[in-house]
């Protein structure tokens, strides 16, 4: 009988912020890197709710960190998507490729 | 006792400061509301003197210790005066830009999210663990991020937005993901706690990835090399003033919480990350004087400066020692008054211009002989000239690793030189060529004194550093009082 | 209680002038009359306040042992509770030395000050004037308070530059250009010796300050050897030779006299040229010690006031000649200093201030009234147009020339006993010749320009008052200042000395000997220049013994020398590196400087703009740093790579 343990959470976090790593990197779209960011916050609230379980499972600390770092994504995310509509209100385009303006 | 035993009385006189920042924001925020359009101006004046209002709250502060909620929050010396560095950054900001920001419109939102940005500058300053450290970080940046894109319409302006925005948050991610790997190993958030476990443990491969990230993520925010790319294209794309707080206030915030969880939390493994930290500065120092030499445009050269400026900074941290934060403490103070001045003189600038290339700060002497003036103390002051300011921080800084890093010293000082010839190019414009428009600029009241109190402390604390040094002692040695 | 102000408060008496250099400079610059007044009346002030100060010093004995000293920190090296930080303060150290010099300088600087008010009427640059003579007064009266000798050595660079802006003032006139560089450059080769005496003495004892330096360096012994001291002394010394224009860096003192006369009077006169005087003064506990060095200073002093007391002989420059007398009685005070008579030197600096300014004052009165003519030949029998002028000038040349009761002739006569005392004939001897030099020429200047037939292409007139009334006060000056230190009755031996204070029984056989040599000296004066019209005897002589002459007209042609040696040496030596550096030297910096140049537009390239690639650097960074850290990291690359411990 397989019985999950940190490491399997451990992993699986890392896995998840490996594959946000690599969506920031490679995806094209302003809104799919915001996404992608997003999993790699959510890479580090499995990280935080797991460690609370398996280490300090008298207090809550790692929960109530990933709830400040959820309500804080959340507010980022917000800012985020505000700022890809006003740049495609200017340029008609959410393609990071095109937005080098600023450069050298 | 944990952390979040509610039991535990607060008192709440202990945040008096982050309570009058935080009211002052939100009533900026209700009166843009409520006031007309054309009375909007005035909310710079109301910030200001509220600002005014709560750095003298401070001052009355000063020697207060402790520590609220089993140390998530400490009271020290050293969180009160990064705390009035930030305020009399902000300070600076908003009287020396009243102009440009009216003209950007926008008046309560600028302010109200100015001081917000203060406001998580002064919870990371007193921020005892990784928690409150997260919430003030992002605090800054968020309302940072809003800043930066202001003018919404300007492409350049949202493009830089977006860049921090983006960049931000995935740095910020690596940053929490190295803070739950330190939660993880040690069971606790607070960092005095955090300490005390890991210098009982030998240093595991988790260990060091916690470190690294924690050096990635943070070194985003001081724009260390490798970690600076953002800079350079954010600082040019923002709007003068949030440039100028960019640079100075949320890089002074960074610096405060990097060694609070450097020097507080992480000790026992300063072996780990000393040498990392040097050559990470010996970079700074080196990519960043470099590539602002090719520079032509007034706002990009000073970001690479600050990106050289950082450097020297970080040099502060590699002995983890008192003399070492005294350093930075006193550099970060006076680093904000140079750099107030060399971007109050470049928004200005801009307000009458239109430009921010160097080829129009031709004849600037002749045109208005304060703002040369003080461009050229500011500059002369990073370059680290004697007997201005910089000089005397670069002293205190490099003075702290004579003994064991020598090559750093080393670096510093041919990058120094370096630094000279770009910061005498703008120099040599600004008194040497003639201007295409001679027509004088006449500065504005608010803006004079903000030039020139800029100017006279980065003179007189180059001259007499006593006064200054003797504060920056005593917070540097309550931060290990905890 | 204004007395115990002053006392408390004698920091506010270079900072007024200072204050006056920063308005007159930033606000007052277009209004003349303003700018004077302010300069004037900031120096009055100031002097009023040394005067309670020098009162509440000189009623209370204490200070003869234990000086008011206070002082605020300037700037510390190093962290609180570490021993070697270094701690550098700005002070205040009042004993009757620096009490008798703060007023004096400030009494002088206030009525020379007044004189410039009708001196330099109609110039252009009148307001700079007087913002350049507030800053030289209050950077004088800085180094006279100063409590250590850090301090001493700013304010000692400050009164050169204040000199060197002075004495190149008429900025027109390529002379005066001229002598301010050679009076910057020969006080700066002078100075560069002070300051290594200064980084020794800190090295060695670990302070600059006068009181705790007095104290360590009385036992030296535990810090350093007599040879070290020795050297620390001479080094120290070389400073005063450039500053107080001794033998061999005298050279920069007559040509100083290009500037302003208000400027000779008060700079290369009565304050500033006495600074090397007053420093030694002040570390007389250091050439105590060492024998040598003390001896050192006698001789420098003997010689160069005989040496200067020649050339003066034959010059013909009204100025020219005040200058070289200056240097001559500069080396009295050396002189005095050197056998050890703390007392007869300042006595000497006292007195001389008063008659020298006074002579100086005189002698620009004369130079207005005869519109910048001068040559003492041409001029003659002024003293019926300018009796005030004439008169009080005549009282100077009484004082110089040391004849009783007027002041130099206490003061020498104290130098002259001190010397006798010590046992040096030798330079007895010299000081006795040089008095009745000093007589004669002093003498033979008056009698050519006051005294005599009136040369009718002349038009004198008497000046303006503002010009007299400093005259008059300084000649009653000249009169009375050295009834302080009468031998019957020495009030000033009691409160200035060194070590202990010493009363030498009355030395009649030396005071007779100093008033017969001035008396003939001022006799032979009379017979050559006045009585024989036509100065047939005079002309005769310079006949007779004209290769001397000649000589001492171009004044031992030592301005040649230092010329053909920086012609023959400095400048081909430098012409040698310079094609070193052309062709070696700056091939390397200017290679050193494209490299640097073109790595920074090279670095460039990495700024795309393009926010993937930022992101893509930072994760590479993040690789770095993670290598980094796994290899620099002790005992985390024997994990990583060793496996568990």
């Amino acid at each position: 009988m397989l019985t999950i343990s940190l490491t399997h959470y451990v992993v699986l976090s890392a896995l998840l912020f490996s594959i946000g790593l690599f969506g920031v990197l490679t995806k094209r779209n302003a809104v799919a890197v915001l996404i992608c960011i997003e999993l790699m916050l959510n890479a580090v609230n499995i990280n935080l709710v797991a460690f609370s379980k398996y280490i300090t499972p008298l207090d809550f600390t790692g929960q109530i960190f990933s709830i400040f770092v959820i309500t804080v994504a959340a507010a980022e995310v917000g800012v985020g998507l505000a700022i890809i509509i006003a740049i495609y209100r200017n340029r008609l385009t959410v393609d990071l490729d095109n937005f080098d303006w600023l450069k050298w | 006792m944990t952390p979040f035993d509610f039991s535990i009385p607060i008192n709440p006189s202990a945040l008096t400061l982050e309570m009058l920042v935080a009211a002052l924001g939100l009533g900026i925020l209700i009166l843009g509301i409520i006031s007309p359009k054309g009375a909007r101006s005035g909310l710079g004046w109301v910030s200001f003197l509220g600002l005014m209002g709560i750095i003298g709250v401070a001052i009355t502060m000063w020697g207060q210790s402790g520590e609220l909620l089993a140390g998530m929050y400490l009271l020290d010396n050293y969180a009160l005066f990064w705390k009035i560095t930030f305020m009399v950054a902000a300070a600076l900001v908003i009287l020396g830009n009243m102009r440009y920001v009216d003209k950007v419109g926008n008046q309560a939102e600028y302010y109200s999210l100015t001081i917000f940005a203060t406001l998580g500058m002064m919870v990371m300053a007193s921020a005892g663990d990784l928690m409150t450290l997260y919430l003030g970080l992002e605090l800054m940046t968020i309302a940072f991020v809003i800043l930066v894109c202001l003018r919404k319409t300007d492409n350049k302006s949202v493009e830089a937005g977006m860049k921090y925005i983006l960049l931000a948050g995935m740095s910020s991610a690596v940053l929490l993901y190295g803070l739950s790997l330190l939660y993880g190993l040690t069971g606790s958030v607070i960092m005095l706690d955090i300490s005390r476990i890991i210098a009982m443990q030998p240093v595991s491969p988790a260990l060091v990835l916690a470190l690294v990230m924690i050096i990635a993520g943070l070194g985003f925010k001081i724009s260390a090399v490798p970690f600076h790319m953002w800079s350079p294209d954010v600082y040019e794309g923002a709007p003068t003033p949030v440039t100028s707080f960019l640079s100075m206030g949320s890089k002074a915030a960074s610096f405060a919480i990097i060694l609070r969880l450097f020097i507080t939390a992480l000790p026992g493994v300063w072996e780990n990350w000393a040498m990392v930290i040097a050559i990470l500065a010996g970079i700074t120092i080196i990519i960043g004087n470099l590539v602002a030499m090719p520079q032509t445009n007034i706002k990009r050269l000073l970001a690479y400066s600050s990106i050289a400026q950082a450097g020297y900074i970080m040099v502060g941290m590699v002995t983890a020692s008192e003399a070492g934060i005294k350093g930075v403490m006193f550099y970060a103070f006076l680093y904000v008054f140079a750099t107030a001045g060399a971007f109050t003189v470049a928004a200005y600038f801009y307000n009458v211009t239109g430009s921010d290339e160097l080829k129009d700060y031709a004849g600037l002497s002749q045109r208005s002989p304060l703002m040369a003036a003080v461009m050229l103390v500011a500059l002369l002051s990073m370059a680290g000239i004697p007997p201005l300011a910089g000089f005397v921080g670069k002293f205190y800084l490099f003075k702290t690793i004579v003994d064991g890093y020598l090559w750093l010293v080393f670096i510093g000082l041919i990058m120094s030189m370096v630094s000279v010839y770009y910061y005498l190019r703008v120099a040599l414009v600004m008194y040497r060529d003639e201007p295409k428009d001679p027509s004088p600029i006449n500065v504005s009241g608010p803006v004079t004194v903000t030039l020139i109190l800029t100017m006279l402390v980065t003179l007189i604390i180059g001259i007499y550093p006593g006064p200054l040094s003797e504060v920056v002692n005593s917070a540097a040695h309550s931060f290990f009082l905890h | 209680m204004l007395v115990e102000f002053a006392m408390m408060h004698a920091w506010l008496v270079p900072l007024l002038p200072a204050l006056a250099f920063l308005v007159i400079v930033f606000l007052t610059r277009p209004f003349e009359k303003l700018s004077a007044i302010i300069a004037v009346g900031s120096m009055a002030i100031a002097c009023v306040i040394a005067s309670f100060a020098a009162y509440g010093i000189f009623t209370n004995h204490e200070y003869t042992k234990t000086p008011l000293v206070y002082a605020a920190k300037w700037l510390s090296l190093g962290m609180p509770g570490v021993t070697d930080s270094l701690m550098v303060h700005v002070g205040v150290q009042l004993d009757p030395v620096s009490a008798m010099m703060m007023f004096m300088v400030s009494f002088i600087s206030t009525f020379i000050f007044l004189y410039s008010v009708g001196y330099m009427k109609g110039d252009p640059g009148y307001s700079v004037f007087f913002a350049y003579l507030s800053l030289f007064g209050a950077s004088m009266l800085l180094l006279v308070i100063s409590s250590n000798l850090l301090q001493m050595f700013v304010a000692w660079e400050l009164v050169g530059l204040c000199s060197y802006l002075l004495i190149g003032f008429y900025t027109h006139k390529i002379s005066a250009r001229e002598a301010a560089k050679k009076a910057f450059v020969t006080c700066r080769v002078a100075d560069f010796g002070l300051l290594l005496g200064l980084l020794a003495l800190q090295i060695t004892f670990g302070t600059l300050n006068l009181v705790e330096l007095g104290e360590k360096i009385h036992n030296f012994q535990e810090y350093t050897s007599i040879g070290m001291l020795t050297l620390i002394a001479v080094l120290v010394f070389i400073g005063p030779i450039g500053k107080s224009g001794q033998f061999p860096l005298h050279v920069w003192l007559p040509d100083a006299m290009e500037g302003p006369t208000p400027v000779s009077a008060l700079i290369h006169a009565a304050t500033m040229v006495v600074a090397g005087v007053y420093l030694v003064g002040r570390t007389m506990f250091l050439f105590h010690e060492v024998e040598s060095a003390m001896q050192l200073v006698a001789v420098t002093g003997a010689f160069t006031a005989l040496f200067a007391a020649t050339i003066a002989l034959t010059q013909r420059e009204i100025k020219r000649i005040l200058a070289y007398s200056t240097v001559s009685q500069l080396g009295y005070m050396m002189l005095a200093l050197g056998v050890g008579s703390l007392t007869a030197g300042m006595f000497h600096m006292w007195t001389h201030a008063f008659f020298k300014a006074l002579m100086f004052l005189a002698a620009g009165s004369v130079l207005t009234a005869l519109h910048h003519k001068a040559d003492v030949w041409e001029m003659g029998g002024l003293i019926k147009k300018m009796p005030i002028t004439g008169w009080t000038f005549v009282i100077g040349g009484l004082a110089i020339a040391g004849i009783p009761p007027f002041a130099g002739f206490w003061s020498k006569d104290e130098i002259l006993v001190a010397t006798l005392a010590e046992g040096h004939y030798v330079l007895f001897a010299m000081a006795a010749f040089t008095a009745f030099l000093t007589a004669f020429y002093m003498w033979r200047m008056i009698f050519l320009v006051f005294f005599g037939d009136e040369k009718p292409e002349n038009h004198p007139q008497e000046s303006p008052w503002t010009m007299t009334v400093p005259l008059i006060v300084l000649a009653v000056g000249a009169i009375g200042a050295g009834w302080f230190g009468t031998p019957w009755y020495n009030v000033w031996a009691e409160w200035i000395y060194f070590g202990e204070p010493h009363h030498g029984p009355i030395n009649y056989g030396a005071m007779l000997l100093s008033i017969v040599l001035a008396g003939s000296g001022i006799y032979l004066a009379y017979t050559m220049y006045l009585k024989d019209a036509q100065k047939k005897r005079a002309r005769k002589l310079a006949e007779w013994f004209g290769p001397v002459y000649r000589m001492l007209y171009n004044k031992y042609y030592i301005d040649e020398l230092y010329l053909w040696f920086n012609h023959a040496l400095v400048d081909g030596t430098a012409r040698l590196f310079y094609l070193f550096d052309l062709y070696v030297v700056d091939g390397l910096v200017n290679g050193i400087g494209t490299f640097t140049k073109s790595s920074g537009d090279g670095l460039r390239v990495f700024q795309t703009g393009r926010l993937q690639n930022y992101a893509l650097i930072f994760f590479l960074g993040v690789l770095a740093v993670a290598v980094l850290v796994t290899f620099t990291g002790p005992s985390a690359a024997s994990l990583v790579l060793g496996g568990v411990k």
